[in-house]
């Protein structure tokens, strides 16, 4: 039985104080390139004391349908973004992921990549999960790689889904099935 | 087809007749099928106005000749900024299936999407086990997009999402 | 696809409105037979404001870990009991079930037996899930009888569990397995 399920080489998974969470958020919505790799809602800023209330909301209601934590680096234990598995349809064995490194002094290191393997594990050994499924914006070639490496297969592209800086944009859609995860673990 | 607004009343009851025919609740929803009283239905619709939220736009269908109610047609999560939404229909009725009653519905929806709320792109789901859906749609100008495999498990086997979707350019050149 | 999910032989299984299903909680309540065959709790009477105000808190939004339906005939459309997977766990694709039928006149008639096969086929095909377990007082053989016929096997009991007219009475654990229930169907 793994004994460290939320470890990985260069991050652990976490689950932070609201008030911790709330800062790091708003300080990372502030970089507007941030904001536009993760969501494809316009690029918005928010005072701490919502983002604080929202988080613990999420974590009062204790949803059966998502597991949201924090990534810290391990060398030096900062918070460097967060990562969730949301929207579990527990009848069909399949979720979405989500990932953001708020820091971008971070990205390109690796830590996204070693954040969603630790999270994959935890999806198909201790949620048992058959699938797990994401999108990702055209735009965002890092973010794609980064997925591929880690597994997940190409499935089709939502075409001109986006509109940013005056042009359309794809959403690329992935997924990867617990039998090609087992191959790769 | 008309598109009408319809009071929660009538709602609720054709809602929870045609949620008893599991077929139609499986081709439609990918989430478990349950059954429902039609007061607790109604107090949602009720509730659901009360929120009304500009992201969602619902529709009753009415066969025009005989203004029979036989189901519904709306779309979800429109993201203004991108010019984007999600739709979704259902005529819960199965006497009403292989009509061309959707593909019509379907028409008058598009149409009110491209030119009323000036969207850019619809987006739909479909269950790799619902063939006489995807025709329709496919005969409405929606394109393949991709599938997103193994993504639900029924009857003891899985099956895959279709993942289709319209561009407005695409739509006019139909019109 | 199965058209007929809640349809059997000889019962449906329904939803019903808050208030009739209040009017025959109340009234099977007063057989206390009936009571102590279904529940360790003891036997008491609740007057139909508790029961409707509970029927209204279940109905109100979908729980994720309960699934519960009313019993009909088929021949008279009589509603005749309850049946229902509860603490549904869904990472480990198991659920419990439970089922009473509240009037004497209904027992013995294959009624419980159609419903637990609706049921079943529902958490095997719907809900995915890969077990189902129930548990039984030793003091209603009945009930065994019918488990037994539909394929439950016996895990084990809770020896003396029971207290009631003096005796102590053991509770039985039994459970049905996926890969039993589709070599039987």
């Amino acid at each position: 039985m793994n004994s460290d399920l939320f470890c990985g080489e260069l991050v652990r998974l976490t689950v932070e104080d609201p008030r911790v969470l709330a800062e790091a958020f708003s300080r990372w919505d502030r970089d507007s390139e941030y904001m536009r790799l993760l969501d494809s809602f316009p690029a918005l800023q928010w005072s701490t004391k919502k983002v604080q209330e929202w988080v613990e909301k999420d974590q009062d209601q204790l949803r059966p349908d998502l597991f949201m934590f924090g990534i810290r680096t391990r060398s030096e234990d900062r918070l460097i973004g967060g990562i969730s598995l949301d929207g579990v349809k527990w009848a069909h064995g399949e979720s979405f992921l989500g990932i953001g490194l708020g820091d971008r002094t971070c990205w390109g290191n690796g830590y996204g990549t070693d954040a969603i393997r630790v999270i994959l594990r935890y999806a198909f050994t201790e949620l048992n999960l058959v699938r797990v499924s994401l999108d990702v914006f055209e735009y965002n070639p890092r973010a794609i790689r980064c997925y591929e490496k880690a597994g997940f297969v190409h499935e089709g592209r939502l075409r001109k889904f986006l509109d940013r800086e005056g042009e359309r944009w794809d959403m690329i859609f992935m997924g990867i099935l617990r039998e090609e995860w087992e191959k790769t673990a | 087809m008309r598109l009408t607004a319809e009071d929660p009343a009538v709602t609720a009851e054709q809602f929870v007749r045609s949620n008893r025919d599991s077929e139609y609740v499986r081709l439609l929803d990918n989430t478990e099928a349950r059954l429902w009283s039609v007061k607790k239905v109604k107090e949602w619709l009720e509730k659901g106005f009360e929120k009304e939220t500009p992201a969602t736009f619902t529709f009753s269908i009415r066969i025009l000749e005989s203004d029979r109610l036989i189901g519904f047609v709306g779309l979800g999560g429109v993201q203004w900024s991108q010019g984007d939404a999600w739709m979704g229909i259902g005529l819960g009725d199965r006497q009403d299936w292989g009509k061309g009653y959707g593909t019509d519905a379907l028409r008058v929806l598009l149409r009110y999407i491209f030119t009323e709320l000036n969207l850019h792109r619809v987006s739909l789901g479909v269950f790799e086990y619902n063939p006489r859906a995807l025709r329709s749609y496919e005969k409405a100008g929606f394109r393949m997009e991709g599938r997103q495999r193994k993504l639900y498990e029924r009857e003891g086997r899985r099956w895959d999402g279709i993942v289709m979707g319209i561009l407005r350019e695409e739509w006019e050149q139909l019109a | 696809m199965n058209t007929a999910l809640f349809s059997g032989d000889l019962v449906r299984l329904t939803a019903e409105e808050p208030q009739v299903m209040t009017e025959k909680i109340a009234r099977w309540g007063r057989d206390s037979e009936y009571s102590r065959l279904m529940d360790d709790n003891p036997a008491r009477q609740s007057s139909s404001k508790k029961i409707q105000g509970r029927i209204e808190w279940i109905q109100d939004q979908p729980q994720p870990d309960l699934f519960i339906f009313s019993i009909r005939t088929k021949a008279e459309d009589r509603l005749i009991g309850v049946i229902s997977l509860h603490s549904v766990n869904w990472t480990h694709g198991e659920s419990f079930m439970g089922i009473g039928l509240g009037d004497r006149q209904d027992w013995g008639k294959g009624y419980g037996t159609d419903a637990v096969r609706i049921i079943l086929r529902y958490a095997f095909t719907e809900l995915n899930m890969q077990r189902v377990s129930l548990d039984v007082y030793a003091y209603n053989p009945r009930a065994v009888r019918v488990y037994e016929k539909i394929g439950f096997v016996h895990e084990g009991r809770v020896r003396n569990y029971l207290n009631r007219e003096g005796k102590r009475w053991d509770m039985l654990y039994m459970s049905i397995l996926r890969e039993e229930w589709e070599k039987m169907t």
